[in-house]
C-alpha cells in the first residue's frame, strides 16, 4: 500500500514539486496551504509522514508541529525552512522530528529523506 | 612676516597722535590715526587692525570705554593705554580690561617701540597658537608646526624628524631645506640627537656650532650651521621625534628669549600633536561605528531576504529537476536546464555566506590556541596550495597565551584569508602566516597573526571596500563578496581587529590582532 504524505507549506511552487517528486515514487500526497486545515486533515484521515514549513502567515510552523505532535504521537514529521543556514539546533524545542531540509532543496533531496523515513 | 602690521593711533590731541604716527612709520608699520573713542570703534570694526594705541582722556567716548568696545568686535586685538600722570588707577582699569599694556605720558620713542614690538609678538604668538590647535588633520599640522617654528625663532632652515613604522627617523616635514644632501645631513643630526637624549625628557636642547661639538663633529655638511637647536616631540613621556630649528648666519645666535619662546612653541607642539593623535583614533573609532552599523544593517536584511528568495528557488530547483527528469539527456534543453540549475546552486551558496555572516546568534568562546587554529586550517588546504604551487611558511611565536574564542569561526577567517591568498597567486608564489605577543598603545596584550602573499596585491582604490559586503574583484560566479565581510564580522565579535595592506614589494598582507 502506498505511503500517505502531507505537505504544509503557503508556497504553491514548493507544494507543487514536492507533490510531484513524491508522487512518481507511487506515494499518495495531500496538500494545503495552511496550519489549521492540516490539523482539520489530519483528524479525518491516516497519514504516515506529514512535511511541514516553518514559516506561514496564519500559525507558526513550529506551533503546528507541536500540535500535530500531541495529536498523533506516533506521526513523522519533517520540517522545510528557508529562513536557516545550519542544522546545529533543534528546530522545534521539545519536539524530536524525523528530519529536516533547508530551502532551496532538489528532489532528490526530498525523495532521499523521505525513503529514509518511510522505507521504500 | 612679510606684511607689516597695521597700527591705529588714537588721541584727541593731534600733535601727539601725529608723532606716534610718524615714529611707527618710521619702522616700517602701517598707521593709522583717529581722534576720539567713537571713531576708533568705528574703524576697527571696518578695517582689520593688529595694534591700538589709545589714550584714556578724549571727549566723547574714553579710552577704556573704547577698549572695551572694540575687544567686543576684536577679541584678539591687542590694546595698549596711553595715560598722563596720576591716572595710575584707570591704567590698571585699562589692563583688567584686557589692554596689553600701558606708556605713562610723556614717554620715549624707544619706550613705545619696544611695548609695540611685545604686544606685536604676542599677537603673532596667538595667530601661530590658533593655526596649531585649529588645524586638527596630522599631516597639515606638522607643516603649520614647521612654518610657524622657522618663523618665530628667525631660523634659516627646520625640520621635523619622526620615526617610521620600523623605528627609523624620517623626515616629515621641512623648511628651507630643499637640497638633498643638506636634508640629509640635518637628518642624520637629528638622529644623533636622538641617540644622544636616550629615553631622557628636555624641552629644548642648544647646541652653539655643532660642527666644533664632539658629539656632532665627525658628521659631513653641518659645519654651516652657526646655531641648532632642538625641541623633542614627546609620546608616553618618552621623546619619540624633534623639532630641529638651524641658524645659518654668522653671528647670530639663540638668545635666552629665543629660548624661552621655543620651549612655549615646543610644549604647544606637544600638546596639539596629542589632539591630533586623539582625533585620529576618534576618526578610526568612528568609521569602526560606521562598519557595524552596516553590518547590523545588512545582517536584519539579509534574514529576511534569504527566507523570501528561498522559497522561490526551491521552487525553481524542484520544478527544473523534475522536468529534467523527462528531458533527453543530449538535447539542448537538457543542458539549458542544467544551466539553470547550477545558476540555483550559486544563489544558494550566496545567501548561504550572506546568513553566515549576518548570523545573530552568539559565538561560543572558549580558550583557544590561536597557532593550533592555524595549523589545523593550513592543513585544510595545504592540498589546494600544493595544486596551485603555492609554498606555505610558517612564523609562528611559541608560549602565546589564549585568546578567547570560537575555534569554528576563527577557522573560517582563516579559510578565507588562505583562500583569498590563493587566488591572488594564480602562478603560484608563496603564503606567509605568523604570529606575535604585541602590546597595544594601552598595554593590552594582543596576538598579532599577519597574512601576506606574493600576489598581485590590492589596487590602493579598492583597498578600503575590500571587507564590505558583497565587494570582489573576482570573475562573476566566482566570489559572492562576502568573504571578507564575514571575517570583520567573526574578528569584531571577537572584539578585535582585522586590517588590509599592500606590502612595498608587491602581494598583500592581512593583519588580524586579537585580544589575549
Amino acid at each position: 500500500m502506498g505511503k500517505r504524505v502531507l505537505i504544509i507549506d503557503d508556497e504553491d511552487l514548493v507544494r507543487n514539486y514536492v507533490r510531484r517528486a513524491l508522487a512518481s515514487r507511487g506515494w499518495e500526497i495531500s496538500e494545503t496551504d495552511n496550519g489549521a486545515a492540516a490539523l482539520a486533515l489530519l483528524r479525518q484521515k491516516d497519514f504516515d509522514a506529514v512535511i511541514c514549513d516553518l514559516k506561514m502567515p496564519d500559525m507558526r510552523g513550529e506551533e503546528v508541529i507541536k500540535r500535530i505532535r500531541d495529536l498523533l504521537p506516533a506521526m513523522k514529521i519533517i520540517a522545510i525552512t528557508g529562513s536557516v543556514s545550519n542544522i546545529t539546533t533543534p528546530i522545534v524545542p521539545g519536539v524530536e522530528l524525523e528530519g529536516f531540509l533547508i530551502k532551496p532543496f532538489g528532489i532528490d533531496e526530498i525523495r532521499n529523506l523521505m525513503e529514509k523515513v518511510l522505507g521504500r | 612676516m612679510t606684511n607689516k602690521a597695521s597700527i591705529l593711533v588714537v588721541d584727541d590731541e593731534p600733535q601727539i597722535a601725529e608723532m606716534i604716527s610718524a615714529s611707527l612709520q618710521l619702522h616700517g608699520y602701517a598707521v593709522s590715526v583717529v581722534y576720539d573713542g567713537e571713531q576708533a570703534v568705528k574703524k576697527i570694526a571696518a578695517e582689520k587692525f593688529d595694534l591700538v594705541i589709545t589714550d584714556i582722556q578724549m571727549p566723547g567716548m574714553d579710552g577704556i570705554t573704547a577698549l572695551g568696545e572694540m575687544k567686543k568686535i576684536d577679541p584678539e586685538l591687542e590694546v595698549i593705554i596711553a595715560t598722563g600722570h596720576g591716572t595710575m588707577s584707570t591704567a590698571i582699569q585699562s589692563m583688567r580690561k584686557g589692554a596689553f599694556d600701558y606708556l605713562h605720558k610723556p614717554f620715549e620713542n624707544k619706550e613705545l617701540l619696544a611695548v609695540v614690538g611685545k604686544a606685536l609678538e604676542k599677537r603673532k604668538f596667538n595667530d601661530i597658537t590658533k593655526a596649531i590647535f585649529s588645524t586638527i588633520k596630522p599631516e597639515e599640522l606638522l607643516r603649520v608646526t614647521i612654518d610657524s617654528v622657522t618663523r618665530i625663532l628667525k631660523a634659516e632652515e627646520s625640520l621635523l624628524v619622526l620615526p617610521d613604522k620600523g623605528g627609523r627617523l624620517k623626515v616629515a616635514v621641512s623648511e628651507g631645506l630643499e637640497d638633498e644632501a643638506r636634508l640629509n645631513s640635518r637628518l642624520g643630526l637629528c638622529d644623533r640627537m636622538m641617540g644622544r637624549l636616550g629615553g631622557e625628557t628636555k624641552s629644548v636642547i642648544l647646541v652653539d656650532e655643532p660642527a666644533r661639538d664632539k658629539s656632532f663633529a665627525d658628521l659631513p655638511g653641518i659645519s654651516e650651521i652657526k646655531c641648532a637647536l632642538f625641541l623633542p616631540l614627546m609620546e608616553e613621556n618618552k621623546p619619540s621625534g624633534l623639532i630641529s630649528i638651524n641658524r645659518t648666519r654668522e653671528g647670530e645666535y639663540f638668545t635666552e628669549d629665543d629660548l624661552q619662546r621655543a620651549k612655549i612653541f615646543g610644549s604647544l607642539v606637544n600638546l596639539a600633536l596629542r589632539n591630533s593623535n586623539l582625533y585620529r583614533q576618534l576618526q578610526d573609532t568612528q568609521s569602526q561605528l560606521i562598519q557595524a552599523e552596516k553590518m547590523s544593517a545588512l545582517g536584519q536584511l539579509a534574514g529576511g531576504l534569504a527566507h523570501e528568495i528561498n522559497n522561490p528557488l526551491s521552487g525553481i530547483l524542484g520544478l527544473t529537476q523534475l522536468v529534467l527528469e523527462n528531458t533527453k539527456p543530449d538535447s539542448q534543453n537538457f543542458t539549458d536546464l542544467k544551466d539553470i540549475e547550477k545558476a540555483v546552486f550559486r544563489c544558494k551558496k550566496i545567501i548561504v555566506s550572506l546568513l553566515s555572516f549576518a548570523r545573530q546568534e552568539k559565538t561560543r568562546m572558549e580558550p583557544v590556541n590561536l597557532n593550533e587554529v592555524i595549523e589545523e586550517t593550513l592543513t585544510l588546504c595545504a592540498r589546494q596550495m600544493e595544486l596551485k604551487s603555492v609554498r606555505i611558511t610558517r612564523q609562528f611565536a611559541q608560549g602565546l597565551p589564549m585568546v578567547n574564542g570560537d575555534y569554528q569561526q576563527l577557522m573560517q577567517v582563516f579559510l578565507n584569508l588562505f583562500t583569498n591568498a590563493r587566488d591572488a597567486m594564480p602562478e603560484g608564489g608563496e603564503l606567509s602566516v605568523g604570529t606575535s605577543l604585541l602590546k597595544d598603545p594601552s598595554g593590552r596584550e594582543l596576538i598579532m597573526t599577519t597574512v601576506s602573499d606574493t600576489g598581485t596585491g590590492i589596487k590602493p582604490e579598492i583597498l578600503a571596500s575590500v571587507f564590505d559586503p558583497f565587494f570582489t574583484t573576482k570573475p562573476v560566479g566566482k566570489g559572492t563578496g562576502l568573504g571578507l565581510s564575514v571575517c570583520l564580522g567573526i574578528i569584531n565579535r571577537h572584539n578585535g581587529t582585522i586590517k588590509a595592506y599592500n606590502r612595498p614589494d608587491g602581494g598583500a598582507t592581512f593583519t588580524l590582532s586579537l585580544p589575549v
